[in-house]
């Protein structure tokens, strides 16, 4: 899907941002994460303490059932931690609950998923406005940002098409829009790439960077993909739920060299 | 969200198809039995129902019904006449009897013997001739159906000739009267030809038809002539319960009929049921997806009712319009039918019940909505 995927200078990796620090967008202290009890408890992150800025993607990276899906589910507010918190841009996510949470999440968190997650009877368009309609905005607004967003993402001649009418890149296009339309501070991704071939993977990658990163905005990419690591800003390495090793845009396209 | 619900439901035909089938299927079963058990229940007493001008009827107090028989002494009727507020009373006879037309065809019809001077208790709704005609020898009225039954291919037409028992009868005038619940052939005449065409010498009083004086109710009317004469006298719509009741508690038709809905109410919820449950399982990762995206359980929870809704109506509509159109066209021509209609009761309690079946069947996949946790979202 490599024809209707624009191309351009998105796709050359970021330059490192030497000297100036971002202040931190996402700051989670001491998360633990503990599933089952008794015999069966199992403890899935172990104390993580992490740091996310603002107007940077930061990749979560690391092995399969180290804890990468559970830390940023907290992050996200759709997974309770055992113990610490979470705070994204000065309110405590840990703390909220019931339909707080869920309006937090609506008003705050875009969400992309692998498996894309687009409602397959309604239109690309329509799909890509839902945040907007849930936040109770009419439709001729929704439409007119999701409209926006589609067009900025290459995907104007698609708007009227059902997911099943599109290739898995164009997709997840829609998905990027619609974690984007409704503008917020903090963009999830799990496994973004997982379902695409590696151009489109990439395509979709510099389409989310141009899209998403700006000031007041922090982007966490969860992802084994090692073909599209140098749009990272930051990388964070994950083992048995800990952290293992933080690096920077510099230390990563030296890793790439290597 | 309730747009987005609507093309959920009407994205996936299939599905869609299923859960309106479903309902149009029960509320079509229901309400036509419904109908047909009102109709047989109104069969009963139709013959209440057709003597217009009576609205007291006297009798042995052992009846309950309108269709036992067990006659009273004659001298019973100048006894009523004497009850306070009795306007007028008049003699009914009610029998079972064979009859046979010419061409040898035998069928039992329910013939019924009206006073001389006034006809009182025989219906009034003349299709050819005129009720002065039972003055002539062995003259008998016939209703229309009971007219078609008796002469097959044969226009209408007065002096066609029948047997009662063996008795001669002829045709002088045709009626139109509500269905009976014994037999498709009524026969109407004098009292005293009605007696002597059922071959029974004894006492034939079965019921005396009265009326209570203007500005009287008949129930009080009723409780007078029973304190005078110790008969049983019931007002027509007192009648007409206890005849209803009697039937109810003492026939097989409300079981089979109470089964034939139950069985409704089941194949619409199991089918919408399982439709709904299939529609919500294949559609439960977007359902957790709106959830993280920041959709509150109470939008789900509309949108789903919204779908249930929509189903429920388009549902009940279709079987609403099919039985319409069943009732508007069969009972003209299948003489098990006649009169026979769709109440407007029946509708509107089966729209309720259809309420209840779509909240049945979507309560479960309700549930599964309403719980499922949106972190699966991020799990393969
Ligand atoms: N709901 C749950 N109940 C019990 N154990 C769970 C649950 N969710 C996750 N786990 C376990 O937690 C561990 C971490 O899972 P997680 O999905 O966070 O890993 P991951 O790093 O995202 O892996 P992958 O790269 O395969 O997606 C795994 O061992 C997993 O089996
Ligand atoms: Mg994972």
């Amino acid at each position: 899907m490599t024809t209707d995927s624009p191309q351009g200078g998105a796709m050359t990796p970021p330059p490192a941002i030497a000297g100036s620090q971002p202040p931190a967008a996402i700051r989670c202290r001491g998360i633990v994460k503990e599933f089952g009890r008794g015999e069966t408890l199992i403890r899935v992150l172990h104390g993580i303490d992490l740091d996310v800025r603002e107007n940077e993607m930061t990749f979560i990276v690391g092995p399969s059932g180290c804890g990468k899906t559970t830390l940023i589910s907290i992050i996200a507010g759709i997974l309770s931690a055992t113990a610490g918190a979470v705070d994204l841009f000065g309110t405590r996510v840990t703390s909220l609950k019931g339909s707080a949470l869920v309006k937090f999440r609506r008003d705050n968190i875009g969400f992309i998923f692998q498996q894309f997650n687009l409602l397959p009877a309604l239109s690309a368009l329509e799909n890509a406005a839902i945040p907007l309609i849930a936040q109770g905005a009419s439709e001729s607004v929704a439409n007119a940002a999701a409209r926006r967003f589609l067009i900025q993402l290459g995907l104007e001649k698609h708007l009227e098409k059902f997911p099943s009418q599109m290739s898995g890149g164009q997709q997840q296009r829609v998905a990027i829009a619609r974690a984007l339309v409704h503008e917020p501070r903090f963009i999830v991704c799990d496994e973004p790439t997982a379902s695409l071939d590696a151009a489109s993977g990439r395509a979709a990658i510099a389409l989310l960077r141009d899209a998403a990163v700006r000031p007041g905005r922090a982007v966490i990419i969860v992802t084994h993909d090692s073909r599209i690591f140098d749009f990272a800003d930051r990388m964070v390495a994950m083992s048995d739920g800990r952290i293992e090793k933080l690096s920077d845009a510099r230390e990563i396209a030296a890793m790439e060299h290597h | 969200m309730n747009k987005v619900a609507l093309k959920m439901l009407f994205g996936d035909p299939t599905k869609c198809l299923g859960l309106v089938f479903g309902v149009a299927f029960a509320s079509l079963l229901i309400m036509q039995q419904s109908s047909i058990f009102v109709g047989i229940m109104s069969r009963t007493s139709s013959i209440i129902y057709d003597a217009q001008e009576v609205n007291i009827w006297v009798m042995d107090p052992s009846v309950q019904y309108v269709d036992a028989n067990r006659p009273m002494r004659d001298t019973e009727l100048s006894r009523i006449r004497g009850a306070d507020g009795v306007a007028w009373a008049a003699p009914f006879f009610k029998a079972n009897t064979g009859v046979r037309s010419r061409t040898g065809n035998l069928q039992t019809a329910q013939i019924i013997g009206v006073d001389e001077a006034t006809y009182i208790g025989a219906p009034r709704r003349m299709v050819l001739g005129s009720i002065d005609n039972l003055r002539c020898p062995d003259a008998i009225m016939i209703d229309r159906t009971g007219y078609k039954l008796l002469f097959p291919d044969t226009p209408l037409e007065l002096g066609a000739e029948f047997e009662i028992n063996d008795r001669r009868a002829v045709v002088a005038a045709i009626v139109e009267n509500s269905a009976a619940f014994t037999s498709n052939i009524t026969i109407y005449t004098t009292y005293s030809r009605a007696v002597a065409y059922t071959n029974n010498g004894r006492t034939q009083l079965s019921f005396v038809v009265a009326r209570a004086r203007a500005g009287l109710s008949p129930e009080s009317v009723a409780r007078a002539i029973e304190e005078r004469t110790g008969l049983k006298a019931r007002s027509s719509d007192e009648f007409r319960w206890d005849t209803i009741k009697y039937i109810l508690a003492n026939t097989g038709i409300p079981i089979s009929f109470g089964a034939v809905v139950t069985l409704g109410v089941i194949v619409g919820v199991v089918v919408a049921g399982l439709t709904f449950n299939m529609f919500v399982a294949e559609n439960i990762k977007q359902f957790a997806a709106l959830k993280a995206i920041g959709v509150t359980n109470m939008t789900i929870l509309r949108m789903v009712l919204v779908q249930a809704g929509v189903v429920g109506f388009i549902g009940y509509s279709l079987g609403l319009g099919i039985v319409a159109r069943f009732f508007d066209t069969v009972p003209k021509h299948a003489t098990g039918l006649r009169g026979f209609y769709l109440p407007w009761q029946v509708a509107a309690g089966m729209a309720a019940l259809t309420v209840v079946i779509m909240l049945i069947a979507s309560s479960l996949s309700l549930r599964r909505v309403m719980t499922v946790d949106p972190a699966v979202v991020f799990r393969g």
